[in-house]
């Protein structure tokens, strides 16, 4: 007999309305799916029962639901299947929850003032409170504007960058000109005027001066300046940092020797607020190393060495015990597994924030600097890899669709750091950081180019294809993330859950995404993309398994 | 309420195709959890929980989108889905807020569900439903992202609909060939439903047209208890408790559900025998326990001679509009369509 109405259960063979990259097998109930939800048509009842189930539990449970709501942690609400399960495992509701992850967990200072409150109540009034004044912001700076000569600067964009694809540099010339001449009767302090103001530099430099592309890029020290005030004016470093620490401070759990190594030191910003959180946690603090990985100084100082200095001493502080290493290599693919000296007794934390796309080439046949990478990452067999990359497509071969994508892209970033307020000089300094970015995607082409930003989707077939399976950021790295933002930015910057990952973006675009990656064991290695998204059914028991 | 003798209340079940029914059951026992007893709402866990998806220039299945703030004050996102044209398949920046130049070109303004505390105007399950809109009606669909209970309490939802309205009508790049004006016609399921009315009502006294209303499930209630409220109460995923909640989140603070924006035909209601108020369509599901209201609803718009069509389907449920996987569905887009093109 049939509990459940049996008319339209066949999933139609309507095609995909998202915009994902990843192709869903045939399996997958396609009307779920388009509303966001990931569930095989063969498990639909499987997953009806244990709602059923899941429904008696809550009914009959003596607790109040919405207190363990805000405790349990919760990971990845798209995979329906696993969601009622760890829902159910997580919520035996008459006793205390065996998860072990606190919601309050201390930060220091630098990353936050106070301890998360206990309830909700407080980030609820708050988010009620009036949003800061604030001038030109929209989700695409060229829409639903009022001066004609905003829409021109645009409709030439457009047209110079159709010219420079088509090698018109004569055409692409004259309309630079014509630009230059716009734009001073538009205020670029702000809006579509600051933005267009970088592209028309931008491209004026590919069209008129390429032998000077290189040297906009800066010296390695102007680039650490400048990130720090990226870093400073703009919650989107400070988003990347807390999610991965949270996440490697829940993969550190139980391991007394740890490793953690980064990609890109800069000055270390990143790891004060893990030293100081190892320092707090429940057992004490492990041994930590942490190797450096960084350009090499011109001058003679050893500026990787100092940086480590400083985190040794802040270390000593706090009573962790702590080893630096440096590693000085002009790019990503010149460092060799050997450099780094992993222990095999020791938990590794490989640590990537808005690196690994610049091993990619614009041809996706030449993967072998990356493919060479993630298999010595592999090989590292790492507690977890933390990955935060900019959540654009900015490594298509066509320069117009490179270049519209990056316009669409840059104005948001440009209008969500209006929107923080941060002072002059500083706010002009994290720009020109952006700015250099733009220079990079829209200026240089081979080997040149190392802004190669791709979507999440994309890194996680290429993560998944090389042996990586997701560790999913949950509820709690949400939660703590959410109201990271309502200390440290302004209205309308959103974190939203995907996947198992978390996004940070400006409204309803998404600008920057960070994931955690484990190993997956071997037989298993040239698995699909989605079989990556099944094999970690039970979030939060998963973890807790994993340790040696 | 209307006959209810062969429904077996007790199966909801064998009502809806099993992927409605694990799709809409989720949503139940997930907002389950964000309630709170004292009234607040967990929020982070609320916006976790949704599932959202991009804006897309790129066209998919015919229609693209994009996101747009109409108002600074308010952060008021709008996000507007347009049909993609066969002489521009893949539109860049330039063609969105080209005039579309059709003869007649329908513009609906939707106001997305969730009882005014839950979605978005990208939350998935209202992306979808937009999109097949654009192409169901060959309309312009402006979804907006109205400010919602406990933090945001009335009016402002219904202030953010008004906000939504004027812009649309000013849009010059929206405007019909045929008179050169913005057909504006106002639609949403649930809680939208329940703004439909009420921003039709703010429009009345301004001058702006507004050429219809599409009421899908709308949400009303009042303080009595009527007979599809007790006799449905928990049998088909929603009950008296959770809609008692939702209206205290949403009415000001000390206010009981005879408030005329709870219960526009009650005794605190409004007349509208005197006003010039839009034709409206409105979709009562027989599954729905506050049918009744909207039953009441849609008779008080008659008596007050206004245009109105109903459409009670028996066997439907909340939510069937979400997923085209049952005749409901196709039935009540087919009645939009013509609800919306009869005016051509």
């Amino acid at each position: 007999m049939e509990p459940y109405g049996n008319s339209g259960c066949v999933s139609s063979s309507a095609s995909s309305s998202s915009s994902s990259s990843i192709t869903k097998p045939p399996e997958m109930d396609n009307h779920l799916a388009e509303a966001g939800y990931k569930v095989r048509s063969s498990d639909l009842r499987h997953v009806a029962q244990r709602l059923e189930h899941l429904e008696n539990v809550m009914v009959n449970s003596p607790n109040d639901l919405s207190q363990f709501a805000s405790d349990a942690v919760l990971y990845n609400p798209a995979d329906l299947a696993s969601w009622v399960d760890s829902l159910l495992s997580a919520s035996d509701f008459s006793t205390q929850l065996p998860i072990s992850i606190p919601s309050d967990l201390d930060y220091p200072d630098a990353i936050m003032d106070q301890t998360a409150p206990p309830n909700d109540a407080w980030t609820d009034h708050h988010s009620a409170a009036a949003p800061p004044q604030h001038h030109h912001h929209q989700i695409t700076a060229f829409t639903a504007m009022e001066e004609d000569s905003g829409i021109r600067l645009v409709q030439l964009l457009v047209t110079c960058a159709e010219s420079v694809q088509r090698g018109d540099l004569a055409l692409a010339g004259s309309l630079i000109e014509n630009m230059q001449a716009l734009l001073t009767r538009v205020n670029t302090g702000c809006g579509i005027g600051k933005v267009a103001g970088c592209f028309i530099d931008a491209l004026s430099r590919r069209v008129f001066t390429p032998q000077s592309v290189g040297s906009a890029a800066g010296s390695a020290h102007e680039n650490e300046l400048l990130y720090h005030y990226f870093y400073e004016a703009c919650p989107y470093l400070k988003f990347a940092h807390f999610t991965a620490n949270q996440a490697i401070l829940e993969a550190f759990q139980g391991h007394d020797c740890v490793h953690v190594i980064d990609f890109n030191l800069m000055h270390g910003l990143q790891w004060p607020a893990l030293i100081q959180a190892l320092a707090l946690r429940p057992g004490g603090p492990p041994l930590l190393r942490l190797t450096g990985i960084g350009p090499p100084s011109p001058d003679g100082r050893d500026s990787l060495r100092e940086i480590g200095l400083r985190l040794a001493d802040l270390a000593r502080s706090v009573n962790v015990r702590f080893a630096f290493r440096g590693v000085a290599a002009s790019r990503l693919e010149d460092v060799k597994p050997w450099m780094l000296q992993v222990s095999p007794k020791e938990a590794v934390a490989v640590n990537s924030i808005m690196q690994l796309h610049r091993l990619l080439g614009s041809d996706s046949n030449r993967s072998a600097p990356m493919e060479m990478m993630l298999g010595w990452i592999r090989n590292l067999n790492p507690k977890i890899v933390t990955v935060v990359e900019q959540e654009a497509d900015h490594n298509k071969a066509g320069f117009l669709e490179r270049f519209t994508e990056a316009l669409y892209y840059y104005s948001n970033m440009f209008d969500s750091l209006d929107a923080c307020a941060a002072l002059q000089p500083d706010k002009a300094l994290a720009e020109m950081y952006i700015q250099r970015e733009i220079c990079n995607v829209v200026c240089c082409e081979g080997s040149a180019r190392v802004e190669r930003h791709e979507p999440l989707a994309k890194w996680r077939t290429r993560l998944g294809q090389a042996g990586f399976r997701p560790l999913h950021l949950g509820s709690n790295a949400f939660k703590q993330a959410s109201m990271l933002l309502t200390l440290f930015s302004a209205e309308g910057y959103r974190v939203e859950e995907n996947e198992g990952c978390l996004t940070l973006g400006w409204h309803s675009r998404p600008l920057i995404a960070a994931s955690a990656w484990q190993v997956m064991p071997s037989p298993e290695a040239t698995a699909t993309a989605t079989a990556t998204a099944t094999n970690n059914p039970l979030g939060i028991i998963n973890r807790n398994a994993n340790h040696v | 309420m209307a006959d209810s003798d062969e429904v077996n209340l007790s199966e909801s079940k064998t009502v809806v195709p099993l992927n409605t029914w694990v799709l809409i059951s989720n949503f139940k026992l997930s907002y389950n959890l964000l309630r709170r007893p004292d009234g607040t709402f967990n929020r982070h866990l609320a916006e976790f929980l949704d599932r959202k998806v991009p804006a897309n220039v790129r066209p998919v299945d015919g229609v693209f989108s994009f996101d747009v703030i109409i108002d600074q004050g308010t952060s008021l996102l709008t996000r507007i889905y347009q049909p993609a044209s066969a002489e521009v398949p893949q539109p860049n920046i330039l063609d969105l807020e080209k005039p579309v130049g059709n003869e007649v070109l329908p513009v609906i303004i939707f106001f997305h569900g969730g009882s005014f505390a839950h979605s978005s105007s990208n939350s998935g399950i209202y992306d979808i439903l937009c999109r097949r809109l654009v192409n169901i009606c060959k309309a312009v669909v402006v979804s907006v992202n109205y400010r919602r209970a406990p933090e945001h309490r009335f009016p402002c939802a219904y202030d953010d609909g008004w906000t939504a309205l004027q812009w649309v009508n000013c849009r010059s790049w929206l405007k019909s060939r045929k008179d050169s004006k913005v057909h504006i016609y106002l639609a949403g399921d649930s809680s939208g439903g329940n703004i439909v009315h009420n921003v039709a009502l703010r429009a009345v006294e301004s001058g702006i047209d507004v050429m219809g209303n599409i009421l899908l499930n709308p949400m009303f209630g009042g303080q009595d208890r009527t007979d599809s409220e007790k006799l449905l109460d928990g049998k088909y995923f929603v009950t008296i408790q959770d809609r008692d909640w939702y209206w205290r989140a949403f009415l000001p603070e000390g206010e009981d559900r005879d408030h005329p924006a709870c219960n526009p035909f009650g005794p605190r209601g409004k007349s509208l025998e005197d006003i010039k108020f839009p034709k409206s369509l409105v979709v009562v599901a027989g599954l729905d326990l506050v049918q009744d209201w909207q039953l009441a609803y849609a008779e008080g718009l008659e008596k007050a001679g206004k245009d109105v069509k109903l459409l009670f389907l028996k066997k439907a449920t909340i939510g069937f509009y979400l997923l085209p996987n049952n005749d409901h569905f196709y039935t009540v887009m087919d009645e939009i369509s013509n609800f919306v093109s009869s005016d051509c």
